[in-house]
This record gives C-alpha cells, structure tokens and sequence, in this order.
C-alpha cells in the first residue's frame, strides 16, 4: 500500500487536488457534505498512518478513544446546570490529556533515543486542540460538546501533522456552514496562491538552503579548528533559512487547503524576520503556536500568580511568566539540552526585552528613533533570533560532544 | 465577474504551465537544450560530481568528443602534478580522461554508469582502476550504491537488456538494494527481469515513460552546478611541470613533490591527509587490519557485470590494480599474502575471459611516494601508470580485443572462491 508524508511529493498534490475536485464543485455551489469530507479525511489519514507506518495508525485511533472520551466525560461534568467546577477536576482532566504526550516526549530521553509505541506524526498538535477546548469548557465559553465534530476537527486531515492550531470554535463555525459563493472564490484564490507560494519555500527555497548548502556548511564547521569558526556562522543563518521555509511552506500548504475546503484556518507564519523584537517575532513566527502558549500558559500563569499575590509587582510576575512559558516550550519540543536552553534563551530575551521597552519609554528624549534605528533593530532581533536557531538544530550537540572521526 | 471567468483567472495560469511542462518534458525534441559547450566537459571530466556521473548528456557527448573513461573510485580526487589529468593537459596528448567514480563507487555502480554510455563506449577504449578495498566480504554498500543510484541509469538499462545471465544477476543485485525498490512499478519489472521474464508491456510503457522524462531533466538540468573547482586545481598542478616531457626528470620531481609532502608523519602519507584523516585515530589503528579479507566477496560477480559489459560493447580495456603502502600495511597488520591472493584471483577472472592489459602494481607499495596516502596512488604512483596509460590510449588499435565471457563467474561459488582452489574451478 502507497505511503506518504503529507505534502511531500508530486504524486500527493494530484491525489489530493483529484480528491477535493467534488468538494470544491459542492461548495460552489452551496452544497457541503460532512459525509464525502469525511471519506477523504479517512483516505488521506490511510495515506499518512497505513501502509509501513500502520503501527502508528493504530496509536492515533487509540488516542482520539481516549482524547474523546476525556473531552467528553469532562464536558458532561462541566455542562451540568449544578456544575461545582471544582479546579482538581480541571486539573486532573488537563494532566490525563496531556499524558500521552508526555510520554512519547520523554520516552527517547529515557531509552536510549528509542520512540514510544503510542506515537504518531502530530501527537503534539491534536494535544494542544484537546487541552484548549478542556480548558474553554472549564472557561463557560464552549457550551455545547459534540463528539463527531470534535473528532472532525481533531483529524482535519490538511493540519493533521503540523498544524497550524486551530481553534475548536472558529473550525466549528466555519466546517458547519458553507461560505457564499463569492466568499469561496475569494478563498480558493488565496489558497491556490498560498499553494504555490509553499512550493516556492518549501521545494526551491529550503531545498537550496536545506538539502544543497547546510551539509556543505555543517561539514566545513565540523572540519573546522576549534569549535567557533566562521563556518559555523554559516550554518546558523543557512540552518535558519531552511527552517523557516521549510516549515512556512508546509504552513502554507495547510492553509491553502483548508481554503479549498472553505476552512479558515489560521496563517502561522507573518514575515517573522521583519520583525523589529523578539515579542514582535513572536507575534510572527509559528503564530498559532505562541498565540497558543500566550492564552493557556503565560495568561493564565499570570492570572493565577496575580490572583495569589504571589509577586508583589506585576514585572516580575510577567518575566517569571515569560521563563516559565517558554521553557515549557522548550521541554514540548523535546527532553534534550539543546531544546531547553533554546526556551530559557527566548525567555530571558522577552524578559530584556520588556525592560528594554521599559526604559525606552522612560527615557523617549534621550533615546533617537529613526529608520537607522529601526533597520538596526531589525537586524538585531534577526541575529538574536538566527542564534537561538543554531541551538535549536542541536548541531551545537554534535559539534561540542559527538566523537569525531 | 462571472463565476467562471474568475476560476479561469484562478486556475488558468497552473493549467498552461502543466500543459506547457508536460510539453517540455514529454516531447522527444530537446530545443537546442542538450548542446554541451567545450568549457562544461573541460569541468566535468574532472568535477568528480555524483550528479554527472548519474547523468547521460555530458557523458555522452564528452565522450564523443575524444575524452575517454577512467573508471573508477576514490583514487580520482587526488589531482597532485602526475595525476593522469594534469599529464596529458600540460602534455597535449591525444585524449583527455574522463573521471567517472569517486569515494564509494564500486563495480555495481559503475555497470549502471556504463549502460548510459553503451554507444559511445563501443569499439572504443577505456581505463579501470580496480581498488583491492571494493572486495569486503559484505561487498558494496548500500547507502553508497543509493547516494549513486540513478533512475536514469535503470531505465536505460532496461529499454535494452536482452535477458541474458547478465541482465538477470543485475536486476537480482539491484533488488537486494533499497534503491532498486524505491520505485515499486520498477521493482516489479526487475523482479520480473530477474526471474528470466521480459517486463508486462504496462511496465515496459511506464519505463518508457519514465525514460523520457528522466532523460529531458538530465538535458536540462546536468549542466548546472558543475564546480570548477577541480578543473583549477588541475590547471595549477600542470604549472608545477617542466615544458617537456622525460620520464627520469618527472619521476625526480615527484619524488621531491613527495618528500615535501608528508613531513609530518614516517608513513609517507600527505600531511594534508594525516591532518584530517588519520592523526586523530592513528594509535587506535595499529593492527586494527590482521582480518581484513578481499578474496571472498560478492563484489567478484558485480565485477564480473563489468567484464561482461565491456566485452559486449568491445571496448578495449586497461586494468590498473594500485597496491596499499607498505608503510601503512606493516602498521595496520594487512596481510600481504591476503592481497597476494586476491590479485591471484582477480587476475584468473580477468586473464581467463581475455582481458589481458593489466598494470598489477601491488607488488609496488614499497616504493618511496608511490602512494599519496593509505590506498591512493599519488606522485610516483600515478607516473608509473603514466607509463602504462599513455602508450595504450596514444596509440591507434592494431588487435581488436578478443573476450569469452563466462557466465560461471557469476555464481556464489566463484565469489566465495578460495584462491588457493583457483586449480579447481570448473569454467567450463
């Protein structure tokens, strides 16, 4: 049986373009059917988790049982007239969600780099959809709790692996009615433009920076004297690049797609290297993840450390916040060295950040602010950002503590 | 707007370019594109460069055009002045070699290689450089023969293979390689091809289809990203030549080129090689070869498709066999009498089917500079092929080769073959 990565080669596009001809014509014409969305979605998840990989298909139904259940049991307790909303109850339901995860994050730190048999390509990104609607059911503001919808937009197939993050309320609304005609055009033309742009990053761009120039630049730093070398330079901008290209165009394929099938699903990626700081680049960079972590961890950390009075001032419980949001960023990316000091680097750089802002305010005579200025923080953030990368690669591990040959 | 103009706006440009790709890619003209200028062969004869030796055009058309093939693997990239480049550039000789091969390119490989260039082989002649190491009892390794894998190479080989014994340890040998079953409609045509069938007349189309459309990539794409690099390196090295050619004058001159280059080590290996290869694992590395065994491998039946090719396309070959620097073996414990057997064996395949130009060197690892390194002929070495090369390739054929190719050479009993049993094999 064919197997595929999603969106990874020709053959994948034409299926899919084939398979969402129908669905286009329905939606033309006002028509949308959950039934042949739903065939298409079991098709393509068939594509990503049969074949070879099938162990991996078996882990995902396994997890949606249970997601579903946990979602749903915790609705019903919720949605009762004389809910007593008790915050163990929350608690114990938002741990029990994320355990699964927890498990296939730290199973390879434990056993020698071996991977947990209930994982699967996008564990991480069902879990964020399943702990957001915990927690918007705890909030009040999901009301009603469907379990073949919440599967729906669990296993919407264009975002299945990588995201973006969706919201469950925002799918909802737009998966359960059909945009107008005119809407629709509007929203295939965009998705075929963010299509053919994710070609451009994705099969040219990252290409070029990822297949053609990062082995080159990565040899010529392990080759180096010493460990910091020019080279080594190299491969911090190169391995940024394809980074960013790579993931962007995925990004945009997923985007494209959900347009075509009259979804609305959220862009992730806003010229990020424009950015003039890091929150700025937050605010562009994998923008329904940082969004993500801003409303349910940093928010409400801060929520709960003001509730508690447990800082006195509200800067330090904003930069207690920021370290502790983005280190547990870096623990979800994975339990090694290099992910974690990743996360404190982006805290304590939204921490200098933010005082920076501070004194910048204070001191706005003193301080000049021009299109110099601007371009040299542009450059700044840039270089700041493209060093917390060259940690991310892990290639820092290989350089300091691999044997050489 | 109406509705269907605004799809029309949508849609219609991605339409034409896939009407207008398929077009390009599909059409048997080439649009001038498959025209290869003097400067691109002049880089890629030397450049080394997994993606022209996958490829067909510059091949093709470099050998047309008076390069001839030097086939063979690692030894290629060491461009010091006697390197076989450098003479017969700085030394005008009648042809130019064509380097196909590079670290990791071993007998399997290169019959791949030879199938794009069967037309322009025939009648013609060729070097082989036979390297002892290819003769590992696992034989050659897989994600080698896949970073040299070409699809290209495959299809050719398939739109002419006749089913002869052959063609059938071929398609066995590339399905025991996950490169060979990357491809699964291919995989099922090898199986086919393997087991004595021609390909479904389905198979057959797609491999025609697939043919094409591999073929008018490679006339589009090869020529680009050729580095220039080695061609410079060649360029230099031949300013390092005396004007006129005499061999006692080169031989010292190598000798002394030598001598300047491995000071930092007893071994006689370049110090550019001991730096970054050896320094670091030199200690741990004494004696680490007592086991090493290269008489008994798979390697002799992927060889012996070699063998068979040429002796299909007639091409008139010369076989050089590099010896191991004797400095190097005493240190690493490599048995001589081992590489003594190997050559007894490698040379009974050779001799016994008629391809009797050898230049067995292995007997000349003693030698002071023979060796730029470990394995790789260098300085010395490379003049003492000089000597070999430049007669055979200089001078027009006055006998046409004559080869009797035995297909016992294929079976596991000849690649697991004791030497000392050569007496015993049946080649009737």
């Amino acid at each position: 049986m064919m197997s595929f990565d999603p969106y990874g080669n020709p053959t994948y596009f034409v299926l899919l373009f084939i398979a969402l001809l129908p669905l286009m014509i329905g939606l033309l014409y006002g028509r949308r059917s959950h039934v042949y969305e739903s065939i298409i979605s079991f098709v393509f998840l068939l594509l990503t988790f049969g074949g070879v990989k099938w162990h991996t298909g078996i882990a995902l139904i396994c997890y949606l049982i249970y997601q579903i259940t946990l979602v749903w049991l915790y609705s019903k307790y919720r949605q009762r007239p004389d809910s007593p909303n008790k915050g163990w109850v929350f608690v114990v339901s938002v741990i029990l969600a994320i355990a699964p995860l927890a498990v296939v994050k730290i199973t390879p730190a434990v056993s020698h780099g071996a991977s947990s048999i209930i994982g699967f390509l996008g564990i991480s990104y069902l879990t964020f959809k399943v702990v957001q609607t915990i927690m918007e059911t705890r909030d009040g503001v999901i009301k009603e709790f469907h379990p073949v919808l919440f599967g729906q937009f669990l296993l919407f197939f264009p975002t299945i692996s990588s995201g973006p993050i969706d919201r469950y309320r925002r799918f909802v609304k737009d998966y359960d009615s059909v945009p107008t005609r005119e809407k629709y055009l509007g929203l295939v033309e965009k998705g075929v433009r963010y299509i053919f742009l994710g070609f451009f990053y994705k099969f040219i761009l990252a290409y070029i920076f990822g297949t053609r120039m990062l082995p080159v630049v990565e040899h010529a730093a392990l080759q180096a004297h010493g460990t910091v070398s020019w080279a080594l330079l190299g491969v911090m901008y190169v391995y940024s690049m394809d980074l960013f290209f790579d993931f962007a165009g995925y990004s945009l394929f997923a985007v494209g797609v959900s347009y075509l099938m009259g979804v609305e699903t959220p862009m992730n990626f806003n010229q990020p290297f424009k950015s003039k700081n890091i929150k700025d680049f937050w605010n562009r960079w994998h923008m329904t993840l940082s969004f993500w972590f801003r409303d349910f961890i940093y928010m409400r950390m801060v929520f709960f450390a003001m509730k508690h009075k447990i800082f006195k001032s509200r800067i330090t419980t904003a930069n207690v916040c920021y370290v502790i949001n983005m280190l547990i960023m870096g623990f979800w990316h994975g339990e090694t060295w290099y992910y974690i000091v990743y996360g404190l680097f982006h805290g304590f750089a939204m921490v200098i950040n933010d005082a920076w802002l501070r004194y910048k305010k204070k001191h706005k005579e003193q301080i000049p602010s021009n299109k110099f200025t601007e371009y040299f923080a542009i450059f700044l953030t840039f270089n700041v950002v493209c060093f917390s990368f060259l940690i991310f690669s892990g290639f820092l591990d290989t350089l300091f503590f691999a044997p050489r040959p | 707007m109406s509705v269907s103009k605004r799809l029309f706006k949508i849609f219609g440009p991605i339409i034409l370019a896939a009407i207008l790709l398929l077009a390009v890619l599909l059409s048997p003209f080439s649009f001038g594109l498959n025209h290869v200028s003097k400067d691109t062969e002049e880089k890629a004869a030397v450049s080394l460069s997994a993606n022209v030796l996958k490829g067909r055009q510059i091949k093709r058309q470099s050998l047309e055009d008076g390069y001839v093939p030097f086939f063979g693997s690692s030894e290629w990239s060491r461009f010091d002045p006697m390197h076989p480049s450098v003479l017969a550039e700085k030394y005008h000789r009648n042809y130019r070699p064509f380097l196909l091969g590079s670290r990791g390119t071993q007998s399997l490989t290169q019959y791949f290689v030879m199938q794009s260039v069967k037309k322009q082989i025939t009648n013609k002649k060729a070097v082989f450089v036979i390297s002892p190491q290819w003769f590992v009892p696992q034989g050659t390794r897989k994600d080698a023969f896949a970073y040299y894998y070409s699809p290209l190479q495959t299809t050719d080989w398939l739109q002419t293979e006749k089913n002869t014994e052959m063609d059938r340890y071929a398609a066995k040998r590339l399905l025991q390689m996950p490169s060979g079953s990357s491809d699964k409609t291919l995989a099922d045509a090898l199986a086919r091809v393997a087991a004595g069938f021609r390909p479904t007349s389905a198979q057959m189309a797609y491999i025609n289809y697939k043919a094409r459309v591999l073929g008018s990539e490679d006339e589009f794409f090869s020529r680009f990203g050729i580095a220039s690099k080695n061609l410079n390196t060649v360029n230099q090295q031949a300013q390092q030549l005396p004007s006129t050619y005499n061999y006692n004058k080169l031989d010292a001159l190598a000798g002394k080129i030598g001598k300047a280059q491995t000071t930092s080590n007893s071994l006689e290996i370049s110090n550019q090689f001991w730096k970054t290869q050896l320094k670091r694992n030199y200690k741990r590395l004494k004696g680490s070869q007592t086991h090493l065994n290269y008489t008994k491998s798979p390697e002799f039946a992927d060889f012996q498709l070699v063998l068979n090719q040429f002796a299909q396309t007639h091409t008139d070959v010369l076989f050089i066999i590099p010896p191991i620097n004797q400095r190097w073996s005493d240190y690493t414990g490599l048995s001589m009498d081992m590489i003594a057997k190997f050559d007894q064996k490698i040379r009974y395949q050779l001799t016994s089917q008629g391809f009797n130009n050898i230049v067995d060197l292995t007997q000349d690892g003693n030698q002071d500079y023979f060796m730029t390194d470990t394995i790789h002929l260098g300085w010395r070495g490379w003049l003492a092929v000089d000597q070999k090369v430049n007669p055979f390739l200089s001078k027009a054929n006055t006998t046409k080769p004559k080869y009797k190719i035995n297909d016992k050479f294929y079976s596991t009993k000849w690649q697991q073959l004791d030497p000392d049993e050569l007496g015993s094999f049946e080649t009737k």
